[in-house]
């Protein structure tokens, strides 16, 4: 056993980093009995905390970026501690000090074209609304019923794209006026404030609230669980307040509401994916639910880790952004116990999951017999 | 409720039990009958029970009760019970009864219910079939259980073979829905369930998930060491979170992480929430309804000067509901909350209550002896190994016995009435009753013989409990045959017991308290408010004591002013005499008698008192590691708490402090916690990051022991960001001097666990958590007031849960640290419970001596003493009679416990009940001469 | 293993003792418990032996609390009826 001395200067540097939280720790380990990594290799979150404690964290190293904020150990820490915060603390000295791991520097990019184009995914800034060109989609104007922010991914990944197509088929249908702020959206900052680059996330949200507050916008839906959160929980920072509301829980309010119904049956076996940011985070679970149950002929099952305790699909926690070898992915665990309920098709509400798991369904070669959807994809082809 | 102390008006509503109490026998007829199948709540709903039952049973009252679940309340549809029962004791048209009572003071002893798992889903608890939490373990472990103390899963009856227990669920957790305090018991229950388990089951695997053990009470550690030394029981230090049911075999998956080997995942056949308490379900009901405050957890809101009180002049609280406690302090609380009744009603003392009136007794000395004998099951105890019913037969065939029969639970209400009847109506003189112990029971029986008109010592008890059925649960037949035995020796010497008397010996109405720290003078106090005379004797110049030395406690006591404030009000009250630089010469006398004689400022003075109460307290171990000592810098928590409020400039403006916990104790030396240093250090840490918020303090830690509220300044600690640091007693911290920037330093190399790596610390300052020792004078005091000690040589208590402040030895009480270490409210509780204790006697004329005692025969002593070595409690003495010097027992003195018989070398002491004919009888009853004679023949023969 | 057995006794000695379970006519007495546990019945039988009429009221079935539900008790393993 090696003999070292506490640094006191790193733990200064870290609690001013906002990661102070790291006292509280006992180190009764139930983080790291919780944490979804410990499924796939060994990690602990239990350490990177004490090492933060005593100052002696292993800034260049590759566990400090591991945490995929998936919010598992926060829920469960016996002492409040708020593992996500210490760790991107210890993200943004890394970031101060400018030491990357190679597995980081992917995300690196994402974050020099977030600088430039206000995207992660190096698209242009004036493409952003090229996927609504054909749907006539409006652009939002101050009085109008809802803004939709479509996010990056929705915005400029092929795959994606094809659910935002579905929203504004929704949203149409419903009669629901609504409007997009085309080149003016800029990425919520969610990701990019969890890999510790804190002025990128200030800059991002600056533009979008302004952008907001120019155009007179109140309400706002959200496709991504990640900008449901931002907005809901991290901009009320710069002391202003939107009604927020998430794609599944608007279109159960427009069924309810008599605005929308759904016609035919689906004769599928669907299980659903509680995205971390819509469920744990923000305890979004019954509304996505819900709206499935009202698919006739749709049977839901549940997975083994539903709800609180559903598995993160590795996606955040700006990880989408960073090589992950195969053997390493969550993603792959949970297509499997899709697959062990016999699910035909899981759904789920997020850009990052349905990624992942699209990337996991080639890997694991399950094309034939799994298939992976957002639920606005579902709704949509029942109208 | 309302009105003011001494004068309270309650108005009471009482369910109806629809059950006519007087006519119900407890027979159960209508039990068998009901049609109605619910989950029984007693046995935590793993059992059905009907919608009418006998809550369980040893209920008190034994009698039946009907519950919501009955058909006919609900829709007055099934008449069946009140057709089957024989006395006509249903009553449907029975109805809520209102009473009103005037009384002079409310003891609100509502106590805890545990805490619930099911609201939180991760503890999976109804949602997995063998997730239970420990009050359904302790069910399923009895023998009056659900499978009759059968270990077995609901689901399949399978017995499991690895079970877990995952500790402080619902405790010491800030998460939503949990209590962020300790419980305090669930560490040491668990370490009871283990034992338990390996000693029903031998080979199941026990895994306990903890992050903390805290052995903090007296004999906590070794109960510790029992249960961690099991073969096949693992303590792991880590919280654990259930992953699954695994849905073919119902097993539970268990993860939990390890320092070296990351997380681990393990199946479980069964898991056990080893659940908190919480405070009592109608917590907010009880507040409102007395107009009490409670604290922020719901526990009524306690002065930590004198916990028991609340708010409210005339409302005390005992057990539970000061927080969360085990028995023993449950039981000794309540004994305090008597006191301050006592103190503030003893005006009204004996105005209202009556004495109990026995029958004559009836001389049956004349008569020959004829024997009831009763066989109890014990509920299954027994009788899942003896064959009661053969038993029963048997004892019919043997000689005198006039009636046998089998009970479910002899000490049960309706079983005591009914051996009393039959006595009484089949005329017998004597009674066997083949049961448990007579330790515990004896005088419960005593008093069924007392009831029928008989003398008390007519009765035996025969053992078939612990003697047989639990040494031999697994040979039943050989069980059977002993049980057989052991009645019919019970019977034998039955036959030659004889009637003795009991007499009343006058009380001196004084008590002396020795030891003058809060603990003795808190006691003193509350006797003396009762209206006895207290001698207080204190061996120093000053009352005080250890307080003296203590200046804040965690609940925030300023310990000075409240002590200056105690030894004004034990100077004043003109009932209290103290003598101070007092030394105890010698002590006479029994329970009702002592004289003492003391030695104070240096004259001699006698006191006669009725009762002692031993206050002694204990010190602080001058540690011989860690260069105290040696260095200036090295102090003791207590020395560090003296200086903090000296105000040292050098200990206040330090920029880094070190603490060492367990210094002393919890080793091969002193085998126990001290119970006292880890709140003693979270609490100097508040103190000092309160004076100096950048000084970085580091306690090194073995377990952090802050139990109960505690726990909410460890947090705390740690909020203000004192670290703490795990080492093992395998490896302890190195210390030693150094130099660092031109200044003298302390170095503390200590391992840390998670981050596998040695720190090194920096210390301008060295604390060490010496131990809590017992008093120097401890052997001297116990051995003039013939008291005992507890291995780790505190003073020992008659029965830790039974008699907590009292010594075996009658007339003599404790309280206090003399007793084991504990905080300053832990002490004025039990001050005030002892206090409580020597009332009850104190509150008397006269007290009663036991008629089992020796006696010395004058023709045949030869004066030779050897008895009066033999007796531990000094009862013989020789006295001059006509026939020269013999030995004489002091009846009061004698405990009846026989030394002196075997040492008399001319059989001219004898022991009352215990006679050597009465023996001889029993011994002979044991083998039969006919065996004797064959089995030498069989010897004879082989040679 | 212990063989003393706590409520058991207490209960016994408390059927010894001048107690009245809020059943007697008069309802004027010194001290009312409330909560018949351990520790209310501990408190009703000291209070009793030392002179007091006690009304212990229990709002369950029976007396005897969470103690009686235990198997045996720690540290001593007694039987806890
Ligand atoms: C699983 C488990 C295992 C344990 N094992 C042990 C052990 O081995 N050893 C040990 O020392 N301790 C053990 N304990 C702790 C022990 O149970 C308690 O210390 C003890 O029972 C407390 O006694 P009490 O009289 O204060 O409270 P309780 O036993 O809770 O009794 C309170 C009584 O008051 C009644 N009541 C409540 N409110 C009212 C009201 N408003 N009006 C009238 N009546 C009311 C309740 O119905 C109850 O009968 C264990 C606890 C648990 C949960
Ligand atoms: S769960 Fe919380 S207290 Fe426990 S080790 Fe993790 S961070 Fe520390
Ligand atoms: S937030 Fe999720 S990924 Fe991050 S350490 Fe906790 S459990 Fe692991
Ligand atoms: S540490 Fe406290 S709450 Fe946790 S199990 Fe032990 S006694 Fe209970
Ligand atoms: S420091 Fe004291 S209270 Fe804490 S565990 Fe050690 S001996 Fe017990």
């Amino acid at each position: 056993m090696e003999t070292i001395t506490p640094f006191i200067e790193v733990i200064d540097e870290i609690k001013e980093a906002g990661g102070e939280i790291f006292k509280m720790c006992f180190q009764c380990g139930l983080c790291d009995a919780v944490c979804p990594w410990n499924k796939v290799r060994p990690f602990s979150m239990r350490k990177i905390i004490r090492e933060a404690a005593f100052g002696l964290t292993e800034i260049e190293g590759e566990d400090i970026w591991r945490c995929t904020t998936c919010g598992t150990c926060p829920a469960q820490c016996p002492r409040g501690v708020k593992q996500i915060d210490v760790s991107v603390a210890l993200r943004r000295v890394a970031t101060e000090y400018d030491v990357f791991p190679a597995s980081v520097k992917s995300a690196r990019t994402a974050r020099a074209s977030l600088i430039s184009e206000g995207n992660p995914l190096q698209g242009e800034r004036k493409k952003r609304a090229d996927w609504a060109k054909d749907l006539s989609v409006k652009t939002y104007a101050e009085g109008m019923e809802v803004l939709y922010f479509v996010g990056c991914y929705l915005s400029y990944d092929p795959r994606m794209k094809k659910v935002a197509t579905a929203t504004a088929n929704i949203l149409k249908k419903a009669g629901v006026e609504f409007g997009i702020l085309g080149d003016q959206e800029s990425c919520c900052g969610e990701s990019i404030r969890k890999t510790g680059s804190e002025q990128v996330f200030k800059d991002l949200a600056r533009k979008n609230i302004k952008t907001f507050i120019d155009n007179g916008v109140k309400k706002i839906i959200v496709s991504s669980p990640h900008c449901f959160h931002t907005f809901k929980n991290e901009y009320p920072e710069f002391m202003v307040n939107f009604e927020i509301v998430h794609m599944s829980q608007y279109i159960l309010e427009l069924i309810n509401d008599g605005r929308l119904s759904l016609k035919g049956e689906f004769p599928q076996r669907v299980t659903y994916h509680d995205p971390c940011y819509l469920g744990r985070h923000n305890n979004v679970y019954d509304e996505p639910r819900d709206l499935l149950k009202k698919i006739e002929g749709l049977e839901l099952v549940e997975m083994e880790d539903s709800r609180k305790k559903s598995l993160c699909c590795g996606g955040g926690g700006g990880r989408i952004w960073m090589d992950t070898p195969r053997e390493d992915r969550f993603s792959d665990i949970r297509l499997k116990q899709a697959r062990k309920v016999g699910a035909q098709i899981l759904a789920t509400a997020c850009p990052y999951c349905i990624t992942n798991f699209e990337e996991s369904r080639l890997n694991l070669e399950y094309e034939n017999v799994l298939e992976v959807k957002d639920i606005t994809e579902i709704i949509s082809d029942m109208l | 409720m309302e009105g003011k102390k001494g004068d309270f008006n309650v108005s009471l509503k009482t369910k109806p039990r629809y059950i006519i109490e007087d006519k119900c026998t407890g027979c159960t007829t209508c039990v068998q009958y009901c049609p109605v199948h619910y989950p029984d709540p007693f046995n935590q709903d793993i059992s059905d029970n009907k919608a009418v039952h006998v809550y369980f049973s040893q209920a008190i009252p034994l009698v039946a009760y009907i519950d919501d679940s009955c058909l006919r309340l609900k829709d007055k549809k099934c008449d069946i019970c009140s057709g089957v029962c024989k006395t006509g004791a249903i009553d449907f048209r029975q109805t809520t009864k209102k009473t009103d009572i005037n009384v002079g003071a409310i003891i609100l002893s509502s106590g805890i219910t545990p805490f619930d798992p099911s609201a939180k889903e991760e503890y999976g608890y109804k949602t997995m079939q063998n997730v239970v939490t420990s009050m359904d373990y302790e069910r399923l472990l009895s023998s009056t259980g659900p499978f009759e103390g059968e270990v077995l899963r609901t689901i399949d009856k399978k017995h499991p073979k690895k079970i877990a227990w995952i500790q402080c669920v619902g405790s010491r957790r800030v998460t939503e829905g949990d209590n962020s305090y300790c419980s305090g018991v669930c560490c040491t229950y668990t370490q009871k369930q283990v034992i338990l388990t390996k000693h029903h089951y031998e080979d199941v695997q026990c895994t306990i998930f903890h992050n903390d053990i805290r052995s903090f009470g007296k004999d906590f550690e070794r109960y510790f060491q029992r249960a961690e030394q099991l073969p096949g029981v693992e303590f792991i230090r880590s919280y654990a979170s259930i992953e699954k049911e695994i849905p073919e075999t119902r097993n539970v998956i268990v993860r939990y992480a390890t320092a070296d080997d990351g997380v681990k995942r393990e199946e479980f056949d069964m898991v056990v929430l080893s659940i908190g308490l919480n405070p009592p379900a109608a917590y907010k009901e009880i507040s409102e309804k007395f107009g009490i405050e409670l604290n922020s957890h719901g526990f009524s809101k306690s002065d930590s000067s004198n916990p028991i009180k609340t708010n409210r002049p005339g409302i005390f609280v005992s057990g539970a509901f000061l927080g969360p406690t085990d028995v023993p302090e449950s039981v000794f609380t309540a004994s305090g909350a008597s006191a301050q009744t006592g103190e503030l009603l003893d005006y009204r003392r004996d105005k209202l209550a009556k004495e109990r009136v026995y029958p004559i007794e009836r001389d049956v000395s004349a008569e020959e002896p004829k024997i009831g004998v009763f066989v109890c099951h014990c509920g299954a105890n027994i009788s899942s190994v003896v064959n009661v019913p053969s038993t029963v037969d048997y004892a019919r065939t043997l000689p005198n016995v006039v009636y046998a029969t089998e009970q479910i639970f002899s000490c049960a209400t309706n079983s005591a009435r009914e051996i009393t009847d039959l006595a009484i109506e089949k005329g017998f003189n004597r009674v066997v009753i083949a049961a448990c112990s007579p330790r515990t029971l004896e005088p419960l029986f005593r008093d069924t013989l007392r009831e029928a008109g008989l003398n008390q010592y007519y009765l035996d008890m025969a053992n078939i409990r612990e003697h047989c059925s639990w040494v031999h649960a697994k040979q039943k037949d050989e069980a059977t045959q002993k049980a057989h035995d052991i009645v019919r020796m019970s019977v034998a010497r039955a036959g030659e017991l004889e009637p003795l008397l009991e007499f009343d010996l006058p009380v001196n109405k004084a008590a002396l308290v020795v030891g003058g720290g809060i603990g003795g003078m808190t006691c003193a106090l509350s006797i003396a408010k009762q209206g006895h005379e207290v001698h207080l004797v204190e061996k120093a110049k000053d009352l005080g004591g250890m307080a003296r030395r203590l200046h804040t406690t965690l609940e925030k006591l300023d310990v000075q002013t409240y002590l200056d404030e105690l030894i004004h009000k034990v100077y004043q009250n003109p009932l209290i005499h103290i003598s101070h630089e007092a030394t105890i010469k010698e002590v006479s006398g029994y329970l009702g008698n002592f004289t003492t004689t003391i030695e104070t400022e240096g004259r001699i003075k006698t006191i006669k008192h009725g009762v002692s109460v031993l206050a002694i307290g204990a010190e602080e171990y001058k540690p011989s590691e860690y260069l105290y000592g040696e260095s200036d810098k090295v102090f003791t928590h207590l020395e560090l708490g003296e200086e903090i409020a000296r105000g040292n400039k050098a200990i206040i403006n330090a920029e880094s402090l070190v603490m060492i916990q367990c210094v002393g104790c919890r080793n091969e030396d002193r085998n126990y916690c001290s119970r006292v240093c880890c709140g003693h250090a979270v609490k100097n840490a508040l103190k000092l990051k309160e004076k100096n918020p950048d000084m970085r303090i580091y306690i090194i830690f073995r377990d952090m022991r802050t139990y109960g509220f505690r726990e909410d300044a460890y947090r705390e600690a740690s909020e203000k960001g004192v670290q703490f640091i795990r080492y093992t007693p395998e490896d302890k911290p190195l210390v030693e001097k150094a130099k660092e920037g031109g200044k003298d330093v302390i170095r503390v190399i200590v391992p840390d666990l998670i981050l596998g790596q040695r720190l090194e610390l920096t210390a301008d300052v060295l604390s060490l958590a010496a131990a809590v020792i017992p008093s120097t004078s401890t052997n001297e005091i116990a051995s003039h007031f013939k008291v005992t000690l507890s291995p780790d040589e505190f003073f020992k208590e008659a029965h830790v849960k039974l008699k907590p402040v009292e010594f075996a030895t009658d007339g003599v009480f404790l309280c206090g640290t003399a007793h084991y270490p504990k905080h300053i409210p832990e002490t004025i509780n039990q001050a005030y419970g002892a206090a409580g204790r020597v009332l009850t006697l104190l509150s008397k004329d006269t007290v009663v001596a036991s008629g089992s005692v020796a006696r010395v025969n004058d023709y045949d002593c030869v004066a030779c003493g050897a008895c009066i070595s033999a007796c531990t409690y000094d009862a013989i003495e020789f006295r001059d009679t006509p026939k020269g010097k013999k030995a004489f027992v002091n009846p009061i003195l004698c405990k009846g416990d026989g030394l002196c018989n075997t040492k008399c070398p001319t059989n001219a002491i004898m022991l009352k009940h215990f006679t050597n004919a009465a023996l001889l009888k029993q011994i002979d009853a044991a083998v039969t001469s006919k065996d004797i004679l064959e089995q030498m023949d069989a010897v004879l023969e082989e040679a | 293993m212990g063989n003393d057995i706590l409520p058991k006794e207490i209960i016994q000695q408390f059927s010894d003792s001048p107690v009245s379970i809020n059943m007697g006519d008069k309802n004027f007495g010194d001290v009312m418990v409330v909560g018949g546990g351990v520790s209310g019945i501990q408190a009703s039988l000291d209070l009793a032996t030392a002179g007091f009429k006690v009304y212990l009221v229990e709002k369950g079935p029976s007396i005897g609390g969470h103690m009686a539900q235990l198997d045996k008790t720690f540290p001593t393993n007694d039987c806890s009826m």
